[in-house]
């Protein structure tokens, strides 16, 4: 019981510290440092701040707003893009046709198309949704079709040996055996996606987080902006957290 | 240990490999055969060509010209009743799958029942000395533990002919001797036609009837060593024995080409 207690702590306690120590430094250089003096606001203003826009309903609903365009793309992302992945992935000529267009728009970033994107949407939720799809969508099926294809070719020999079936093959061996390719590929989709989802308030004026940062900070409200900076940071931190459990648990084998 | 039937027949077998700065001309003209219930050794230096001979024997490759035959047939594509136990366990063991289930994966063509299968995974882990091991992952088990994982599910398909590429590379020294004596105690067991290919000439000598060395790039047969050691075989023993020194001698020139 005891050394539970003790292992806890020294799992928590250096984040903390460093955290507590973090906040100190920032308090400190925005009162006496060469940031002081400025709009940047302190430790305390921005936290404070941040208690007080809990009671605001239009936070909480900017937060739903925020996470449902996220996680609808993010779920729409993974529909589509994993099996579309795994198809091209499993034909060699799929996978030699499509490479240079998946190489095309995985390179282009979600925001240079938001101009676009408003024009067909608007500054809907549906613009948001999509963004975040454009986002993950060619990255999810690159990771998918590579994962696929890169089955071990000691195993693959091993399998046909034994004369296994092709579908035995894809089934008990390439596709989980893409699996940890294709949970990388989520988890930088889920860090992703909060990201877009900010963006698309914050530049395209869809309904989210980032349109309500944009309003404190045209109103001239440096401490209720930054708090929701925080309030951005303590999101993705917990989605990436909720899903390095799941992905400890669907890739049991790698560590 | 042999009833006379051949299993295995290499002939006159070449094998080039298309490269992007030209052929390789790799196997030349090698011919052997493997009687029924025959331990043979492929040994020679390293890049002759053991693993690709071997490749060629399983189907997965055909040969430039020459022909091999398995029970008298072509071999086109992997045959029924071959079972294989490749050099690294960690690649050919899959680790999303619990032991028992990579051992059930190439049953489940041969129309076996779900009783059937679990007794035969049962009897052949008990063959290798892994019972109760079912519902453990191959990354829980140590290195040799993983290796006999892979000769139980070759056993486990009833295998007509096993082959090895350097089944104990992998392996710390104890181990090894401890799964070639599993190697003797599984052939005495279920009478299995084996083809192994080994660095380890000693091993090739301990374990086999015959001796198949590769020379020469591109590689020939340089000669086909009958082993007489007398069954039951054992590490010290065997190993002991003047015979022993004698072909390990004899085959150990012929691998560097002293003789
Ligand atoms: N797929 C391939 N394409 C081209 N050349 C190959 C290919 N596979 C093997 N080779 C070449 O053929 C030769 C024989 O290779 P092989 O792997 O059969 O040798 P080996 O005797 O098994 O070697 P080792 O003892 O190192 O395992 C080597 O020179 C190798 O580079
Ligand atoms: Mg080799």
């Amino acid at each position: 019981m005891k050394g539970a207690n003790i292992s806890v702590i020294r799992r928590f306690l250096p984040g903390v510290v460093s955290m507590l120590g973090f906040m100190l430094l920032w308090q400190l250089g925005t009162s006496f440092g060469p940031l002081s003096g400025g709009s940047l606001p302190s430790a305390i203003n921005a936290i404070s701040a941040l208690g007080a826009l809990f009671v605001l309903p239009e936070i909480w609903l900017a937060i739903g707003q925020t996470l449902f365009i996220a996680l609808t793309g993010l779920l729409i992302s993974v529909v589509l893009g994993i099996p579309a992945g795994v198809l091209v992935g499993l034909s060699p000529f799929a996978y030699r046709s499509l490479k240079p267009v998946l190489d095309f728009f995985k390179v282009i970033p979600p925001i240079v198309i938001i101009p676009i994107v408003i024009l067909v949407f608007g500054p809907t939720t549906e613009m948001g949704i999509f963004l975040v799809v454009f986002a993950n969508f060619f990255m999810l099926v690159f990771q998918s079709a590579y994962g696929v294809r890169d089955l071990d070719t000691v195993l693959l020999d091993t399998l046909r040996c034994y004369g296994m079936t092709k579908w035995d093959e894809i089934w008990h061996a390439r596709i989980p055996g893409a699996l940890p390719f294709i949970a990388v590929g989520v988890r930088i989709a889920v860090a992703a996606s909060m990201i877009v989802a900010v963006v698309a308030g914050l530049i395209g004026g869809a309904p989210s987080l980032g349109q309500q940062m944009l309003l404190y900070q045209s109103s001239g409200q440096p401490n209720q902006t930054f708090a929701i900076v925080i309030i951005f940071g303590v999101l993705g931190l917990g989605l990436a957290r909720i899903y390095s459990r799941l992905q400890r648990k669907i890739v049991f084998w790698t560590d | 240990m042999s009833t006379g039937k051949v299993i295995v027949s290499a002939e006159s077998v070449v094998m080039d490999y298309q490269t992007p700065t030209g052929i390789k001309h790799v196997l030349n003209d090698i011919s052997f055969s493997l009687l029924e219930g025959e331990f043979a050794s492929i040994v020679g230096p390293s890049g002759v060509g053991k693993t690709t001979l071997l490749r060629l024997l399983t189907g997965l490759m055909q040969p430039t010209s020459g022909t091999i035959r398995i029970n008298g047939e072509v071999v086109t594509s992997p045959p029924p009743g071959l079972a294989v136990v490749l050099q690294d366990y960690t690649r050919s063991l899959m680790p999303w799958l619990t032991v028992e289930k990579n051992i059930s994966l190439p049953l489940k063509r041969l129309g076996l029942s779900k009783t059937e299968i679990a007794e035969t995974i049962e009897l052949v882990l008990t063959e290798v000395g892994l019972r109760g091991n079912q519902k453990n992952y191959p990354w829980q088990l140590s290195g040799g533990m993983q290796q006999r994982v892979a000769i139980a599910r070759a056993i486990a398909v009833r295998p007509q002919l096993l082959i090895m590429d350097e089944p104990f590379a992998s392996v710390d020294a104890q181990t090894r001797f401890d799964l070639e004596d599993l190697v003797l105690k599984v052939r005495d067991d279920f009478k299995i036609t084996t083809a192994m290919v080994t660095h380890d000439i000693d091993e090739a000598v301990y374990l086999s009837d015959k001796v198949v060395v590769l020379y020469g790039s591109p590689a020939d047969v340089k000669e086909i060593v009958k082993v007489d050691l007398p069954y039951p075989r054992n590490q010290v023993a065997s190993r002991g024995r003047e015979e022993f020194a004698e072909l390990r001698t004899k085959i150990y020139a012929q691998v560097r080409g002293l003789q």
